[in-house]
């Protein structure tokens, strides 16, 4: 014969179970149902996408171009491997993402270079000193820059 | 364009299910033998169809894939065996019926609900998917795709960064998909993630109704939807999931040829070899998995059958795994650049990493802490790695388990043992990566060790409703449980001496 106390810890471990994976399963539903008005027109990889996209049509027959932004290109992918800022690299991969099949150099060094610029300016003197010059700016900081030859 | 890949996965789906008819052909398995059938058939036959995609590129001939894919379908049907076997051989021994069972279904629809309902709306945020997604595994299919005939310009040093050496798989299912319709659209790759995603709530709900009972399948699912990484990680595009379900396909394919001794089962053994070969082709993490899968199933034969049964054993799932490591072979050998983790790693750096006492406690302490945390979500980078068990986790099913007892089928004892050694050495492996690391540690472990615990988790949960006393064994007592063997087991006697 069954003792009463075993028969009541399974039936408490059967309604821990489910209540605890239903009310966890409704948690998840009520975090993303509450959070889903912010989100709706905001993610940001199409935006991005839309941004970058413009960039496309001056780019026939380019296999690849070069990319710049307000930092040092070597500190794009340091600064996320240090969790300072992922956004530099969240803003290069995504221009990567949106030009493939076009290879999107990590470099100023290519006769065409994207100016991508949504956290910060231009540096002027780094422009300057990798002989960029704008070929043409197509807003919320986003420019084509086309790199002069050595004299 | 929905509409064309759809179709692109009924192909896929009809090739794997073709398959489970050729080398599992006992059919009387019920409902839910069926729907396993579904459930194992529709990501092998992605898995095969991606393989196959990437012998056409490799032949330059993937333009003719619907064709190839036609004549595969003709070709598999050509071989189905006629089926054998007596209906419910994988059944617990009897079904029961006891107070508020329908509580367990209820519950589990309505957190099936929710958890589709809370994807759908992760993928309205996100419908690029994570970080992960537009960064390797979509870029990789939108850049073969965009790149139609010269996708071989991909692997080029420029892309390194994108990890050239992660497996195609979930990339080439993706081109695949958007080969049949024409354009790279967003539907393919969320098709894709919404499937693997439901798919392995409805392989352990369905594996542990057939190898257990009907409740004990309710809770493994519930145990997954209940936490929430598993769904956020499913809509986030990302190839964890994916290769949970393939490390929980082999678990399951190996549990069910234990218990089928008295057919002929080999073709299950070759399933197998071919899920664990597939999880190789979606992630690096397999190829640990494939290792160790063979390793520990050759070292418990030879303990429980003897030299001469390992060996087969090993061969035939070496024969399903075979073809898809040769495969990933060609991928490595011709295409992938250098390993992200060991690229320019000398045996000196190594070592010195391998002797620094202070690193193994800096790897242990978010081994624990995520292993009891890793349920609820990504690790943010602001706040760390630190304590958060939520609701579901390691600890609730330490005390279910405790509260309700073990009881393990006689046939199911060493594969648990197999299967558990398995995932510890799985986690062992990892701990090592992590001691050689050239990244640095706390950004390594932050990115990664939450997702390489959910990888594991699918099969965690199913080993643990393996091996947890059912709901049936729980709420019945022992007298109408024995009596509903009898009953049952007279029943398989009747059965037998008509046929």
């Amino acid at each position: 014969m069954d003792l009463p106390y075993p028969r009541m810890r399974l039936k408490v471990g059967l309604l821990l179970l489910l209540g605890l994976t239903l009310a966890a399963s409704l948690n998840l539903l009520y975090q993303s149902g509450k959070a889903y008005p912010d989100f709706l027109k905001t993610d940001p990889v199409t935006i991005h996408e839309r941004r970058i996209n413009q960039i496309k049509g001056a780019l026939p027959g380019t296999a690849a171009v070069g990319y710049v932004t307000a930092v040092d290109n070597e500190k794009i992918f340091y600064y996320e491997r240090s969790l300072f800022n992922v956004e530099f690299l969240a803003q290069y991969i995504l221009t990567q993402y949106t030009l493939a099949p076009v290879l999107v150099y990590n470099s100023p060094d290519y006769p065409l270079v994207v100016g991508n610029y949504i956290d910060g300016s231009p540096d002027v003197d780094f422009l300057k000193k990798n002989r960029l010059t704008p070929v043409r700016d197509f807003g919320d900081g986003l420019i084509l820059y086309q790199k002069e030859l050595k004299p | 364009m929905i509409f064309l890949i759809l179709l692109s996965f009924v192909i896929s789906t009809t090739i794997g299910i073709l398959l489970t008819f050729i080398f599992f052909p006992i059919r009387k398995l019920k409902s839910v033998g069926l729907w396993l059938r579904f459930l194992i058939g529709a990501p092998l036959g992605m898995g095969l169809t991606s393989c196959l995609y990437f012998l056409c590129l490799l032949a330059n001939h993937s333009g003719y894939i619907f064709a190839i894919e036609i004549m595969a379908v003709l070709f598999f049907f050509v071989f189905i065996r006629r089926g054998t076997g007596q209906g419910g051989v994988l059944n617990p021994p009897v079904i029961l019926k006891f107070k508020f069972q329908w509580i367990f279904p209820m519950v589990f629809y309505g957190a099936l609900l929710s958890s589709v309902i809370s994807f759908i709306i992760a993928t309205l945020k996100e419908p690029h998917g994570k970080w992960d997604a537009w960064w390797i595994w979509n870029f990789h299919a939108r850049f073969i795709f965009r790149s139609a005939e010269h996708w071989r310009n991909m692997f080029t040093s420029a892309l390194e960064w994108t990890h050239l050496d992660y497996p195609l798989l979930l990339p080439l299912s993706i081109v695949r998909s958007w080969r049949y319709s024409g354009g790279d659209s967003l539907y393919a790759p969320i098709f894709l993630s919404f499937l693997f995603t439901f798919i392995t709530v409805g392989l352990i709900w369905a594996a542990l109704s057939i190898l257990r009972s009907r409740h004990q399948g309710y809770l493994g699912g519930l145990v997954l939807m209940g936490s929430p990484f598993f769904i956020v990680l499913g809509a986030s595009q990302l190839a964890d999931i994916p290769l949970a379900f393939f490390f929980l396909l082999t678990f399951v394919l190996i549990f069910i040829y234990d218990r089928l001794l008295e057919y002929d089962r080999k073709g299950l053994l070759i399933l197998t070899g071919l899920a664990a070969g597939l999880s190789a082709w979606t992630k690096n993490e397999g190829l640990l998995f494939l290792a160790l899968v063979m390793a520990t199933r050759f070292a418990i034969m030879v303990y429980a059958g003897g030299w001469r049964q390992a060996v087969k054993e090993v061969l035939w799932i070496s024969a399903g795994a075979g073809p898809v490591v040769i495969i990933v072979a060609i991928f490595k050998l011709q295409l992938a650049l250098s390993d992200h983790l060991f690229a320019g790693m000398t045996m000196q750096q190594i070592l010195s990493k391998l002797s620094n006492v202070h690193r193994y406690w800096e790897i242990l302490k978010p081994y624990v802490l995520t292993g009891l945390s890793f349920t609820q979500g990504f690790a943010n980078i602001r706040t760390g790695i630190h304590f958060n068990p939520g609701l579901v986790n390691i600890i609730l099913l330490s005390v279910y388990l405790m509260l309700m007892g073990i009881r393990v089928d006689r046939k199911d004892r060493l594969n648990l043992l197999n299967a558990g050694a398995v995932l510890l050495l799985m986690l062992a492996g990892h701990f090592v990566i992590y001691l050689i690391s050239p990244y640095e540690l706390n950004y390594h472990l932050m990115t990664s060790l939450n997702r390489l615990y959910m990888q594991l988790w699918p099969s965690a949960v199913f080993l643990l409703f393996m091996a947890a006393r059912t709901p049936e064994e729980a709420l019945i007592s022992k007298d109408v449980i024995s009596s509903g063997e009898k009953n049952f087991k007279n029943k398989q006697r009747k059965r037998g001496k008509r046929s």
